[in-house]
């Protein structure tokens, strides 16, 4: 059996205002596991990636790699735990490429050659080594969204979360970006609607709505299941109706 | 959205270029003092430090009609707040002219300070736009934050620089988005309109805020900015400020 590397237990979580956005949410994710976590829009799937890494805490008991995420924990947790955000410009907010990526390694106390061996390996990762000096806004949004995993790549994680990591982006920067995903070995976690990309990279699926996981299991098994998925604003992917 | 406004010929490559901003930094200060303290009657020294400035604008590649059109935004500032000088001055009369009630005159001391400030606020322009536009904001920052500047203020300035462009361009959609959908109607309501548009688009800021905030927690943040800085000082930034140093003060002790 996997090692457990995050365990949600009984996760509820209301926004300031009053509204209620997560409801009883209990999951477990292995090691090694690619989990894709998705939902209608407004479903809480960003709410619910943000409590993975302490950003937001309900009154829940969530364990991630056997620590309890609170507050002494939290350094220790950020340095193990990616969380990439959808928009790259959120992400990106050095004044160069260079600075964005080494900015988890310089905040993790490493030394100079250290962080720069870092930063080079992450580039080399998402293939754009070539923009060490360039300024965020002056790449493409391709390029933007590469960038974006490498400033988390170059913390060397153990768990990767993605935020609709292929929205906005053309079929090139897409599959790009589906092919570098395969080849991480590490745990993923990633949310969004772009379900074909779910068949290529992920092997479990949890659906989420309302607040509430209302599915979770083998990823075929899920996406092929009309009734479900059209309960929940969902469609079956066209290549699972064409089979 | 492509956007190069502040360093359109950062890129270039020039001995200017390759300075280590930390010395260039150094030596803009080190001008502007010696320009601002330079008597008013020397113009022989203006002179001097106006060709001076010529050559290193000429080193750095950048071309002169750029320098020129930026120094073109800034000097209007400097009239408005001139141009009074010679009418309050006291002193020799130059010239006196009246408006019905109104009384005006001009003196020769006047005239000879508004000169002054005049000649000085230009070099130091033309100065400050050759440090501008031959250095990358972000080494600028840097150099700044090198210098012991205050973190907050480099923070706040490399946040200004990353985030104007997205903040353009928010504003850019959001105007072609009115615009495809706005056909005629009063210019009032084209006024309501854009105050709106205002209000969007500092609510979209905060938020953005917030979520680059929460970005930066989530890579490890803890309240300061921390940064790589590899300057290295090599031979010719130490010829150019020893060059700069002796010019500077050898323009000073000319004799009219």
């Amino acid at each position: 059996m996997a090692k457990k590397v995050i365990e949600i237990k009984g996760l509820n979580y209301s926004y300031p205002a009053g509204a209620e956005a997560l409801k009883n949410i209990n999951l477990d994710i292995y090691e090694g596991e690619s989990l894709r976590i998705i939902g209608p829009n407004g479903a809480g799937k960003s709410t619910l990636l943000l409590h993975l890494n302490g950003i937001l805490s309900g009154n829940s008991h969530i364990r991630v790699l056997d620590l309890e995420v609170e507050e002494r924990n939290l350094p220790r947790i950020r340095s193990k735990v990616a969380l990439v955000f959808q928009d790259p410009d959120d992400q990106l907010f050095m004044p160069t490429v260079f600075d964005d990526v080494a900015f988890g390694p310089v905040n993790m106390d490493l030394d100079k050659e250290k962080v720069r061996h870092l930063v080079k390996k992450a580039l080399e990762a998402v293939g754009m080594q070539d923009a060490l000096n360039r300024s965020s806004h002056h790449l493409s949004f391709g390029e933007k969204k590469r960038i974006s995993i490498a400033t988390v790549l170059s913390m060397e994680p153990e768990v990767l979360i993605l935020d609709e990591p292929s929205s906005n982006l053309d079929p090139k920067a897409r599959q790009h970006l589906i092919d570098l995903l395969k080849r991480f070995r590490l745990t993923k976690i990633i949310a969004g609607h772009d379900l074909e990309l779910i068949l290529e990279i992920c092997d479990r699926v949890a659906v989420l709505d309302g607040g509430a996981i209302v599915a979770d299991g083998d990823t075929k098994a899920i996406l092929s299941n009309k009734s479900l998925m059209e309960l929940h604003n969902l469609e079956v992917p066209l290549s699972l109706k064409l089979k | 959205m492509k956007h190069s406004f502040i360093d359109e010929y950062s890129d270039l490559d020039s001995l200017i270029h390759r300075l280590d901003p930390r010395v260039k930094l150094v030596t803009l200060v080190a001008s502007l003092l010696f320009i601002i303290s330079t008597r008013p009657t020397s113009f022989v020294t203006f002179v001097l430090y106006g060709i001076l400035i010529f050559i290193l604008i000429g080193l750095s590649k950048i071309p002169i009609g750029f320098i020129f059109k930026r120094s073109l935004v800034i000097i209007p500032f400097v009239l408005i707040i001139a141009i009074f000088i010679p009418f309050f001055k006291k002193g020799q009369v130059a010239g006196s002219y009246s408006f019905g009630s109104v009384h005006l005159t001009v003196t020769y001391e006047g005239l000879m300070v508004f000169w002054n400030v005049l000649v000085k606020a230009y070099l130091s322009i033309l100065c400050m736009i050759l440090l501008a536009t031959s250095t990358k904001f972000s080494n600028l920052l840097k150099a700044f934050e090198n210098m012991k500047c205050p973190k907050l203020m480099t923070m706040i300035l490399s946040f200004m620089h990353r985030y104007i462009y997205v903040l353009v361009d928010e504003m850019m959609r959001m105007k072609r988005a009115k615009d495809s959908r706005t056909v005629g109607g009063k210019r009032w309501f084209h006024v309501k309109a854009l105050s709106h548009m205002v209000g969007v688009l500092f609510i979209r800021a905060y938020e953005r805020g917030e979520r680059v905030y929460l970005a930066m927690c989530s890579r490890g943040f803890s309240g300061q900015i921390r940064t790589l800085q590899d300057f290295k000082l090599n031979k010719t930034d130490f010829c150019f400020l020893l060059t700069m140093a002796m010019l500077l003060i050898a323009i000073r002790t000319i004799r009219r």
